[in-house]
Protein backbone atom coordinates (compact mmCIF):
# COMPACT_ATOMS: atom_id res chain seq x y z
CA UNK A 1 0.00 0.00 0.00
CA UNK A 2 2.75 2.46 0.90
CA UNK A 3 4.84 1.28 -2.05
CA UNK A 4 2.02 1.96 -4.50
CA UNK A 5 1.48 5.46 -3.11
CA UNK A 6 5.17 6.37 -3.33
CA UNK A 7 5.34 5.07 -6.89
CA UNK A 8 2.30 7.05 -8.03
CA UNK A 9 3.58 10.29 -6.46
CA UNK A 10 7.03 10.04 -8.06
CA UNK A 11 5.64 8.94 -11.42
CA UNK A 12 3.23 11.85 -11.55
CA UNK A 13 6.00 14.32 -10.57
CA UNK A 14 8.14 13.18 -13.47
CA UNK A 15 5.20 13.18 -15.87
CA UNK A 16 4.23 16.70 -14.79
CA UNK A 17 7.75 17.87 -15.61
CA UNK A 18 7.46 16.48 -19.14
CA UNK A 19 4.02 17.96 -19.80
CA UNK A 20 4.17 21.43 -18.33
CA UNK A 21 7.75 22.70 -18.17
CA UNK A 22 9.09 24.79 -21.01
CA UNK A 23 12.71 23.74 -20.97
CA UNK A 24 14.08 20.75 -22.83
CA UNK A 25 16.57 19.81 -20.11
CA UNK A 26 13.80 19.75 -17.49
CA UNK A 27 12.00 17.22 -19.68
CA UNK A 28 15.00 14.89 -19.65
CA UNK A 29 15.26 15.25 -15.86
CA UNK A 30 11.59 14.32 -15.58
CA UNK A 31 12.19 11.21 -17.69
CA UNK A 32 14.97 10.14 -15.33
CA UNK A 33 12.72 10.62 -12.29
CA UNK A 34 10.02 8.47 -13.88
CA UNK A 35 12.48 5.68 -14.55
CA UNK A 36 13.78 5.81 -10.98
CA UNK A 37 10.23 5.50 -9.65
CA UNK A 38 9.49 2.40 -11.75
CA UNK A 39 12.71 0.63 -10.75
CA UNK A 40 12.17 1.34 -7.07
CA UNK A 41 8.59 0.04 -7.20
CA UNK A 42 9.75 -3.17 -8.84
CA UNK A 43 12.37 -3.92 -6.17
CA UNK A 44 10.16 -2.99 -3.23
CA UNK A 45 7.19 -5.11 -4.38
CA UNK A 46 9.14 -8.34 -4.75
CA UNK A 47 10.95 -8.07 -1.42
CA UNK A 48 9.96 -11.06 0.65
CA UNK A 49 12.08 -10.15 3.65
CA UNK A 50 14.91 -12.57 2.90
CA UNK A 51 18.67 -12.38 2.62
CA UNK A 52 20.74 -11.23 -0.33
CA UNK A 53 20.76 -13.75 -3.21
CA UNK A 54 24.42 -14.84 -2.95
CA UNK A 55 25.54 -18.11 -1.37
CA UNK A 56 28.10 -17.42 1.33
CA UNK A 57 28.91 -20.57 3.23
CA UNK A 58 25.97 -22.66 4.34
CA UNK A 59 22.64 -21.03 3.83
CA UNK A 60 19.06 -22.11 3.42
CA UNK A 61 18.15 -21.13 -0.10
CA UNK A 62 14.45 -20.85 0.52
CA UNK A 63 14.90 -17.67 2.56
CA UNK A 64 16.59 -15.62 -0.11
CA UNK A 65 15.25 -12.69 -2.04
CA UNK A 66 14.10 -13.10 -5.60
CA UNK A 67 17.02 -12.77 -8.06
CA UNK A 68 14.93 -12.54 -11.26
CA UNK A 69 13.63 -8.93 -10.90
CA UNK A 70 17.10 -7.70 -9.94
CA UNK A 71 18.50 -8.95 -13.23
CA UNK A 72 15.73 -7.18 -15.15
CA UNK A 73 16.27 -3.88 -13.33
CA UNK A 74 20.03 -3.94 -13.96
CA UNK A 75 19.43 -4.06 -17.70
CA UNK A 76 16.89 -1.27 -17.37
CA UNK A 77 19.27 1.08 -15.58
CA UNK A 78 21.92 0.84 -18.30
CA UNK A 79 19.38 1.35 -21.09
CA UNK A 80 17.95 4.42 -19.33
CA UNK A 81 21.38 6.03 -19.06
CA UNK A 82 22.21 5.53 -22.74
CA UNK A 83 18.81 6.91 -23.81
CA UNK A 84 19.43 10.05 -21.73
CA UNK A 85 22.86 10.49 -23.33
CA UNK A 86 21.38 10.32 -26.82
CA UNK A 87 18.59 12.78 -26.01
CA UNK A 88 21.14 15.27 -24.66
CA UNK A 89 23.16 15.05 -27.87
CA UNK A 90 20.08 16.03 -29.84
CA UNK A 91 19.57 18.99 -27.51
CA UNK A 92 23.15 20.16 -28.15
CA UNK A 93 22.62 20.05 -31.90
CA UNK A 94 19.28 21.88 -31.70
CA UNK A 95 20.84 24.61 -29.61
CA UNK A 96 23.57 25.18 -32.18
CA UNK A 97 21.01 25.92 -34.88
CA UNK A 98 18.32 27.85 -33.03
CA UNK A 99 20.15 29.20 -29.95
CA UNK A 100 17.41 28.42 -27.45
CA UNK A 101 16.05 25.54 -25.36
CA UNK A 102 12.37 26.42 -25.44
CA UNK A 103 10.27 23.90 -27.38
CA UNK A 104 7.60 26.44 -28.32
CA UNK A 105 10.19 28.81 -29.69
CA UNK A 106 11.98 26.08 -31.61
CA UNK A 107 8.73 24.81 -33.06
CA UNK A 108 7.86 28.27 -34.33
CA UNK A 109 11.26 28.87 -35.88
CA UNK A 110 11.26 25.90 -38.24
CA UNK A 111 9.23 26.95 -41.24
CA UNK A 112 8.34 24.79 -44.16
CA UNK B 1 15.40 -0.10 9.82
CA UNK B 2 11.78 0.74 9.22
CA UNK B 3 12.12 4.28 10.54
CA UNK B 4 15.17 4.80 8.30
CA UNK B 5 13.22 3.53 5.28
CA UNK B 6 10.31 5.91 5.82
CA UNK B 7 12.61 8.88 6.43
CA UNK B 8 14.48 8.14 3.21
CA UNK B 9 11.22 7.85 1.25
CA UNK B 10 10.12 11.30 2.46
CA UNK B 11 13.54 12.67 1.50
CA UNK B 12 13.23 11.06 -1.94
CA UNK B 13 9.91 12.74 -2.68
CA UNK B 14 11.17 16.13 -1.43
CA UNK B 15 14.29 15.91 -3.61
CA UNK B 16 12.27 14.96 -6.67
CA UNK B 17 9.95 17.92 -6.15
CA UNK B 18 12.85 20.34 -5.74
CA UNK B 19 14.61 19.01 -8.83
CA UNK B 20 11.94 20.29 -11.20
CA UNK B 21 11.14 23.63 -9.64
CA UNK B 22 14.11 25.92 -10.20
CA UNK B 23 14.74 28.19 -13.10
CA UNK B 24 18.50 27.64 -13.23
CA UNK B 25 19.46 24.24 -14.59
CA UNK B 26 22.62 23.70 -12.53
CA UNK B 27 20.64 23.35 -9.27
CA UNK B 28 18.27 20.84 -10.87
CA UNK B 29 21.13 18.61 -11.92
CA UNK B 30 22.62 18.57 -8.42
CA UNK B 31 19.25 17.57 -6.99
CA UNK B 32 19.02 14.78 -9.56
CA UNK B 33 22.37 13.48 -8.31
CA UNK B 34 21.10 13.51 -4.70
CA UNK B 35 17.98 11.63 -5.87
CA UNK B 36 20.17 8.95 -7.37
CA UNK B 37 22.28 8.54 -4.22
CA UNK B 38 19.17 8.23 -2.02
CA UNK B 39 17.82 5.58 -4.38
CA UNK B 40 21.06 3.61 -3.94
CA UNK B 41 20.65 3.53 -0.16
CA UNK B 42 17.03 2.41 -0.52
CA UNK B 43 18.09 -0.45 -2.79
CA UNK B 44 20.53 -1.61 -0.09
CA UNK B 45 17.80 -1.56 2.57
CA UNK B 46 15.73 -3.89 0.36
CA UNK B 47 18.66 -6.38 0.11
CA UNK B 48 19.62 -5.93 -3.56
CA UNK B 49 23.39 -5.25 -3.75
CA UNK B 50 23.89 -5.70 -7.51
CA UNK B 51 21.26 -3.12 -8.35
CA UNK B 52 22.67 -0.72 -5.75
CA UNK B 53 26.16 -0.95 -7.26
CA UNK B 54 24.85 -0.33 -10.77
CA UNK B 55 22.75 2.65 -9.71
CA UNK B 56 25.69 4.15 -7.79
CA UNK B 57 28.17 4.08 -10.67
CA UNK B 58 25.75 4.88 -13.48
CA UNK B 59 23.20 7.17 -11.89
CA UNK B 60 25.35 9.21 -9.57
CA UNK B 61 28.56 9.15 -11.56
CA UNK B 62 28.12 9.03 -15.30
CA UNK B 63 24.71 10.63 -15.69
CA UNK B 64 25.74 13.73 -13.71
CA UNK B 65 28.97 14.12 -15.70
CA UNK B 66 27.12 13.97 -19.04
CA UNK B 67 24.50 16.48 -17.86
CA UNK B 68 27.24 18.89 -16.80
CA UNK B 69 28.89 18.89 -20.22
CA UNK B 70 25.57 19.70 -21.85
CA UNK B 71 24.87 22.56 -19.40
CA UNK B 72 28.15 24.25 -20.22
CA UNK B 73 27.16 24.55 -23.89
CA UNK B 74 23.49 25.39 -23.63
CA UNK B 75 23.11 28.24 -21.13
CA UNK B 76 20.24 30.63 -21.62
CA UNK B 77 21.56 34.05 -22.41
CA UNK B 78 25.05 35.03 -23.36
CA UNK B 79 28.07 33.01 -22.33
CA UNK B 80 31.57 34.47 -22.52
CA UNK B 81 32.99 31.34 -24.12
CA UNK B 82 30.64 31.21 -27.02
CA UNK B 83 32.17 32.07 -30.37
CA UNK B 84 30.94 31.74 -33.89
CA UNK B 85 32.26 28.56 -35.46
CA UNK C 1 -5.59 30.31 -22.92
CA UNK C 2 -2.47 28.87 -21.33
CA UNK C 3 -4.16 28.80 -17.92
CA UNK C 4 -6.97 26.63 -19.28
CA UNK C 5 -4.36 24.36 -20.87
CA UNK C 6 -2.56 24.01 -17.53
CA UNK C 7 -5.78 23.13 -15.68
CA UNK C 8 -6.60 20.57 -18.37
CA UNK C 9 -3.17 18.97 -17.97
CA UNK C 10 -3.55 18.79 -14.17
CA UNK C 11 -6.97 17.11 -14.55
CA UNK C 12 -5.47 14.48 -16.84
CA UNK C 13 -2.61 13.88 -14.39
CA UNK C 14 -4.96 13.36 -11.44
CA UNK C 15 -7.16 10.98 -13.42
CA UNK C 16 -4.08 8.94 -14.32
CA UNK C 17 -2.99 8.88 -10.68
CA UNK C 18 -6.38 7.71 -9.39
CA UNK C 19 -6.58 4.95 -12.02
CA UNK C 20 -3.10 3.69 -11.17
CA UNK C 21 -3.79 3.68 -7.43
CA UNK C 22 -7.14 1.89 -7.68
CA UNK C 23 -5.85 -0.85 -9.94
CA UNK C 24 -2.47 -1.39 -8.28
CA UNK C 25 -4.18 -1.97 -4.94
CA UNK C 26 -5.88 -5.02 -6.39
CA UNK C 27 -2.56 -6.81 -6.88
CA UNK C 28 -1.83 -9.52 -4.27
CA UNK C 29 0.43 -8.57 -1.41
CA UNK C 30 2.90 -11.41 -1.92
CA UNK C 31 3.67 -13.27 -5.09
CA UNK C 32 4.01 -16.91 -4.05
CA UNK C 33 3.63 -19.54 -6.68
CA UNK C 34 4.43 -23.19 -6.21
CA UNK C 35 6.52 -24.03 -9.29
CA UNK C 36 7.99 -20.68 -10.25
CA UNK C 37 11.41 -19.83 -11.68
CA UNK C 38 12.51 -18.71 -8.22
CA UNK C 39 12.42 -22.25 -6.83
CA UNK C 40 14.17 -23.73 -9.85
CA UNK C 41 17.00 -21.21 -9.86
CA UNK C 42 17.74 -21.19 -6.13
CA UNK C 43 17.79 -24.98 -5.99
CA UNK C 44 19.75 -25.81 -9.15
CA UNK C 45 21.91 -22.84 -10.11
CA UNK C 46 25.10 -23.88 -8.30
CA UNK C 47 25.02 -27.37 -9.79
CA UNK C 48 24.26 -26.27 -13.33
CA UNK C 49 26.43 -23.16 -13.69
CA UNK C 50 28.95 -23.20 -10.86
CA UNK C 51 28.60 -19.56 -9.84
CA UNK C 52 27.66 -18.49 -6.35
CA UNK C 53 25.96 -15.26 -7.42
CA UNK C 54 22.45 -15.95 -8.66
CA UNK C 55 21.98 -12.62 -10.42
CA UNK C 56 25.18 -13.14 -12.45
CA UNK C 57 24.06 -16.67 -13.29
CA UNK C 58 20.78 -15.33 -14.65
CA UNK C 59 22.34 -12.47 -16.61
CA UNK C 60 25.20 -14.37 -18.23
CA UNK C 61 24.09 -17.98 -18.43
CA UNK C 62 20.34 -18.47 -18.37
CA UNK C 63 19.52 -15.20 -20.20
CA UNK C 64 22.79 -14.38 -21.94
CA UNK C 65 20.90 -13.52 -25.11
CA UNK C 66 19.32 -10.51 -23.39
CA UNK C 67 22.77 -9.22 -22.42
CA UNK C 68 23.73 -9.44 -26.07
CA UNK C 69 20.71 -7.32 -26.94
CA UNK C 70 21.63 -4.75 -24.33
CA UNK C 71 25.17 -4.49 -25.73
CA UNK C 72 23.62 -3.87 -29.14
CA UNK C 73 21.53 -1.01 -27.74
CA UNK C 74 24.62 0.63 -26.26
CA UNK C 75 26.47 0.15 -29.53
CA UNK C 76 23.61 1.85 -31.36
CA UNK C 77 23.62 4.82 -28.98
CA UNK C 78 27.40 5.26 -29.27
CA UNK C 79 27.21 5.12 -33.07
CA UNK C 80 24.44 7.70 -33.17
CA UNK C 81 26.30 10.11 -30.89
CA UNK C 82 29.56 9.84 -32.80
CA UNK C 83 27.72 10.38 -36.09
CA UNK C 84 26.10 13.58 -34.85
CA UNK C 85 29.02 15.16 -33.04
CA UNK C 86 32.21 14.12 -34.79
CA UNK C 87 34.80 16.67 -35.80
CA UNK C 88 38.17 16.71 -37.47
CA UNK C 89 40.19 18.99 -35.19
CA UNK C 90 41.55 18.28 -31.74
CA UNK C 91 39.49 20.15 -29.11
CA UNK C 92 41.28 22.12 -26.46
CA UNK C 93 38.64 22.37 -23.85
CA UNK C 94 40.51 22.74 -20.60
CA UNK C 95 44.03 23.07 -19.32
CA UNK C 96 43.42 20.91 -16.27
CA UNK C 97 42.99 21.73 -12.63
CA UNK C 98 45.59 22.89 -10.14
CA UNK C 99 48.79 21.13 -9.14
CA UNK C 100 47.50 19.54 -5.93
CA UNK C 101 44.64 17.81 -7.74
CA UNK C 102 46.96 16.52 -10.46
CA UNK C 103 49.37 14.98 -7.96
CA UNK C 104 46.59 13.38 -5.92
CA UNK C 105 44.98 11.76 -8.93
CA UNK C 106 48.37 10.60 -10.14
CA UNK C 107 48.52 8.44 -7.04
CA UNK C 108 44.85 7.39 -7.05
CA UNK C 109 44.32 6.27 -10.64
CA UNK C 110 46.12 2.88 -10.48
CA UNK C 111 43.93 1.88 -7.52
CA UNK C 112 40.77 2.81 -9.38
CA UNK C 113 41.94 0.67 -12.28
CA UNK C 114 42.65 -2.26 -9.95
CA UNK C 115 39.24 -1.90 -8.32
CA UNK C 116 37.52 -1.99 -11.70
CA UNK C 117 39.36 -5.17 -12.72
CA UNK C 118 38.52 -6.76 -9.34
CA UNK C 119 34.80 -6.15 -9.74
CA UNK C 120 34.79 -7.50 -13.31
CA UNK C 121 36.71 -10.68 -12.59
CA UNK C 122 34.95 -11.61 -9.33
CA UNK C 123 31.50 -11.31 -10.85
CA UNK C 124 30.47 -14.84 -9.97
CA UNK C 125 31.58 -14.74 -6.34
CA UNK C 126 30.45 -11.36 -5.00
CA UNK C 127 28.15 -8.54 -6.10
CA UNK C 128 29.41 -7.01 -9.32
CA UNK C 129 29.82 -8.26 -12.83
CA UNK C 130 30.58 -6.91 -16.25
CA UNK C 131 28.34 -3.85 -16.38
CA UNK C 132 29.34 -2.27 -13.10
CA UNK C 133 33.07 -2.86 -13.54
CA UNK C 134 32.96 -1.62 -17.12
CA UNK C 135 31.54 1.74 -16.08
CA UNK C 136 34.28 2.07 -13.45
CA UNK C 137 36.94 1.45 -16.10
CA UNK C 138 35.30 3.97 -18.41
CA UNK C 139 35.37 6.66 -15.77
CA UNK C 140 39.17 6.68 -15.80
CA UNK C 141 39.08 8.31 -19.23
CA UNK C 142 36.61 10.88 -17.89
CA UNK C 143 39.00 11.65 -15.01
CA UNK C 144 41.88 12.19 -17.46
CA UNK C 145 39.75 14.54 -19.50
CA UNK C 146 38.73 16.69 -16.55
CA UNK C 147 41.83 16.75 -14.35
CA UNK C 148 44.67 16.75 -16.88
CA UNK C 149 43.10 18.44 -19.88
CA UNK C 150 41.63 17.00 -23.04
CA UNK C 151 44.94 17.04 -24.90
CA UNK C 152 46.44 14.53 -22.43
CA UNK C 153 43.46 12.25 -22.91
CA UNK C 154 43.81 12.43 -26.68
CA UNK C 155 47.46 11.42 -26.57
CA UNK C 156 46.99 8.71 -23.95
CA UNK C 157 43.97 6.90 -25.34
CA UNK C 158 43.32 8.03 -28.86
CA UNK C 159 39.84 7.35 -30.27
CA UNK C 160 41.34 4.59 -32.39
CA UNK C 161 42.39 2.68 -29.27
CA UNK C 162 38.95 3.09 -27.72
CA UNK C 163 37.21 1.82 -30.83
CA UNK C 164 39.57 -1.15 -30.96
CA UNK C 165 38.79 -2.06 -27.35
CA UNK C 166 35.06 -1.81 -27.91
CA UNK C 167 35.00 -4.00 -30.98
CA UNK C 168 37.30 -6.60 -29.44
CA UNK C 169 34.99 -6.89 -26.44
CA UNK C 170 31.96 -7.44 -28.67
CA UNK C 171 33.83 -10.00 -30.79
CA UNK C 172 34.84 -11.92 -27.65
CA UNK C 173 31.20 -12.18 -26.60
CA UNK C 174 29.97 -13.38 -29.99
CA UNK C 175 32.97 -15.67 -30.44
CA UNK C 176 32.16 -17.48 -27.21
CA UNK C 177 28.61 -17.90 -28.39
CA UNK C 178 29.61 -19.41 -31.71
CA UNK C 179 32.11 -21.66 -29.96
CA UNK C 180 29.15 -23.18 -28.17
CA UNK C 181 27.65 -24.20 -31.53
CA UNK C 182 30.97 -25.66 -32.70
CA UNK C 183 31.27 -27.81 -29.59
CA UNK C 184 27.87 -29.33 -30.10
CA UNK C 185 25.30 -27.35 -28.14
CA UNK C 186 23.15 -24.25 -28.48
CA UNK C 187 24.21 -20.63 -29.04
CA UNK C 188 25.83 -19.15 -25.88
CA UNK C 189 25.78 -22.39 -23.89
CA UNK C 190 28.02 -22.51 -20.84
CA UNK C 191 31.25 -24.32 -21.79
CA UNK C 192 32.88 -25.91 -18.80
CA UNK C 193 36.48 -25.93 -19.95
CA UNK C 194 38.53 -24.51 -17.04
CA UNK C 195 36.95 -25.68 -13.83
CA UNK C 196 38.62 -25.96 -10.48
CA UNK C 197 35.90 -26.27 -7.93
CA UNK C 198 32.98 -24.20 -6.85
CA UNK C 199 33.99 -21.06 -5.01
CA UNK C 200 37.40 -20.40 -6.53
CA UNK C 201 38.30 -17.73 -9.03
CA UNK C 202 38.64 -19.98 -12.09
CA UNK C 203 35.28 -21.68 -12.15
CA UNK C 204 31.80 -21.25 -13.60
CA UNK C 205 32.77 -22.11 -17.16
CA UNK C 206 32.62 -19.18 -19.55
CA UNK C 207 31.03 -16.58 -17.25
CA UNK C 208 34.31 -14.74 -16.40
CA UNK C 209 35.21 -14.40 -20.07
CA UNK C 210 31.81 -12.99 -20.97
CA UNK C 211 32.26 -10.55 -18.08
CA UNK C 212 35.63 -9.38 -19.47
CA UNK C 213 34.18 -8.89 -22.94
CA UNK C 214 31.22 -6.88 -21.74
CA UNK C 215 33.42 -4.83 -19.35
CA UNK C 216 35.68 -3.65 -22.17
CA UNK C 217 32.77 -2.88 -24.45
CA UNK C 218 30.83 -0.79 -21.94
CA UNK C 219 33.90 1.06 -20.65
CA UNK C 220 35.15 2.04 -24.07
CA UNK C 221 31.67 2.98 -25.25
CA UNK C 222 31.05 5.38 -22.39
CA UNK C 223 34.51 6.93 -22.78
CA UNK C 224 33.75 7.58 -26.46
CA UNK C 225 30.43 9.21 -25.54
CA UNK C 226 32.08 11.60 -23.10
CA UNK C 227 34.92 12.46 -25.45
CA UNK C 228 32.52 13.37 -28.24
CA UNK C 229 30.42 15.67 -26.11
CA UNK C 230 33.06 18.17 -24.89
CA UNK C 231 33.60 21.05 -27.20
CA UNK C 232 36.26 23.54 -28.01
CA UNK C 233 35.90 26.44 -25.61
CA UNK C 234 39.34 28.05 -25.73
CA UNK C 235 41.23 29.59 -28.56
CA UNK C 236 44.82 28.47 -28.48
CA UNK C 237 46.26 31.63 -27.05
CA UNK C 238 43.71 32.51 -24.41
CA UNK C 239 45.19 32.31 -20.95
CA UNK C 240 42.59 31.82 -18.20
Amino acid sequence: MINNLVFVILFLLGFYAILVKKNLIKMVIGLNIMEGAIFYWFISITDRGGMIPIINGTQVTSQMNDPVPQALILTGIVIGASTSAFLLTLIIELNKFTNSTNPDQIGGMIED
Amino acid sequence: MIILKYLLIIFLIATAYLAISFKEELISIIFLSIFSITLTTLYLIHNAPDVALAEAVIGAGLNTAIFMTVISQVREGKSIFREDD
Amino acid sequence: MSKAKNIFKIIILSLLGITLLVHFNKLPLQFEYANSIYHHITNNAVKETGSLNFVTAILYDYRAYDSLGESTIIFGAVSGIVLLLSRKTLPVSSHGLSFIVKRTFGMLTPFIFLFGIYIISHGHLSPGGGFQGGVILGSISIIFSIVYGSEFDYKRYSPTTKTLLETSGALLFIGLGLLGIVMGGNFLVNLKILNSGVGSLISAGSIPFINIGIGFKIGAGLAIIFYSMIQKTFKEEVNL
